[in-house]
């Protein structure tokens, strides 16, 4: 499974789930394009990372929050490289609040980050993809449960989610695949902001029926997997990946 | 008379609260009527400004707009150094 020659962009993917996928595609021999949004630094390591496997890495910062930034980022994609093989959705952001405390502030910078710029950026990505390519979105289990101070990540998930099957159907044709990934708990800085104290403090949290939490690598493989070739008739599907703990949610 | 860091976080705050604000007569953003996604609109935008990283280690021991204007230019000298 060799990804020589080929060109990905990965939001958000200097840290984390995005750093693993990262790491991953430059691995199979991918050169990669790695957006952040405010530490340089910790971009400039994860690139350090990169070449030392012997492809490039290229940094752009931009908030794709924000249409504009998303234009200059693909701009620059264009004027770089020429033409994207892979795009990687891996950016979020979010809120943590209950539902009934949501403001429209919150929704909107939610919404934007995990939903809109999925929406604007594979707008963009397909025109740089003109032999096709492999765009995979990362969701979370959250999209279609209802965790407490999750409401607004799980509802921008969900809008992901359905974007996945809306913008699949409409690359299919161009020889792009469109899927998404949707992970149980990951443990990383990001779920400290979600998970309650009384949950991480729980000694059976991080169980699974398979036997262990899930990690960002593992997440990686899965991602690695939907790029490859194998998964050319995979189409508009959500893949879960949670080591079971939803058909057994003990410790959701 | 306000540094130019300081006028400069004056005008970020402004325009991410939507006001008019002045930094000299509060103690903290939330008396500006901040919640925490304006702090890090803000924070954001200062790090775009400023070409500079403001370390979240750091940031948990600001204590009001006036450390916090410190905090940026010292990151500022630590940059330009």
């Amino acid at each position: 499974m060799s990804f020589a020659g080929r060109t990905a962009l990965i939001t958000g993917g200097s840290r984390g789930i995005g750093k693993a996928i990262t790491l991953k595609l430059a691995s199979e021999g991918a050169d990669v394009i790695i957006n952040f949004l405010r530490r340089r630094s910790v971009a400039e390591a994860t690139a350090e990372e990169v070449r030392a496997k012997g492809v490039k890495a290229h940094l752009i910062k931009a908030n794709v929050g924000e249409p504009e930034e998303i234009d200059r980022m693909f701009d620059e994609v264009r004027d770089k490289f020429g033409k994207l093989d892979i795009f990687i959705n891996n950016a979020a952001s979010g809120v943590a609040k209950a539902a009934l405390e949501l403001d429209t502030r919150g929704w909107d910078w939610t919404m934007d980050i995990n939903a809109r710029a999925f929406l604007l950026c594979t707008q963009r990505a397909v025109k740089v993809m003109p032999r096709g390519g492999r765009i995979v979105a990362i969701s979370s289990l959250g999209a279609k449960l209802a965790w407490p101070a999750y409401s607004a990540v799980g509802v921008s998930k969900a809008a992901l989610e359905a974007l996945t099957r809306y913008l699949a159907v409409e690359c299919a044709p161009l020889g792009i695949t469109v899927n998404a990934v949707a992970p149980g708990a990951v443990e990383s800085e990001a779920l400290k902001l979600y998970a309650s104290q009384e949950t991480l403090s729980r000694p059976d949290w991080k169980q699974t029926p398979a036997g262990r939490m899930i990690t960002p690598e593992d997440i990686a493989d899965l991602v690695l997997f939907l790029c490859s070739e194998h998964a050319s008739m995979i189409v508009g599907q959500v893949i879960v990946i949670d080591g079971g703990v939803s058909l057994a949610p003990i410790n959701l | 008379m306000a540094s130019p860091v300081e006028a400069a976080i004056t005008e970020i705050a402004s325009k991410i609260l939507r006001k008019e604000v002045d930094l000299t007569t509060v103690n903290n953003f939330k008396e500006l009527g901040a919640d925490s996604l304006d702090i890090i609109q803000i924070i954001v935008r200062v790090e775009d400004r400023f070409d500079i990283e403001l370390l979240e280690e750091d940031l948990q021991n600001i204590k009001g707009v006036k450390d916090f204007v410190a905090y940026v230019e010292r990151r500022i000298a630590e940059k330009n150094n």
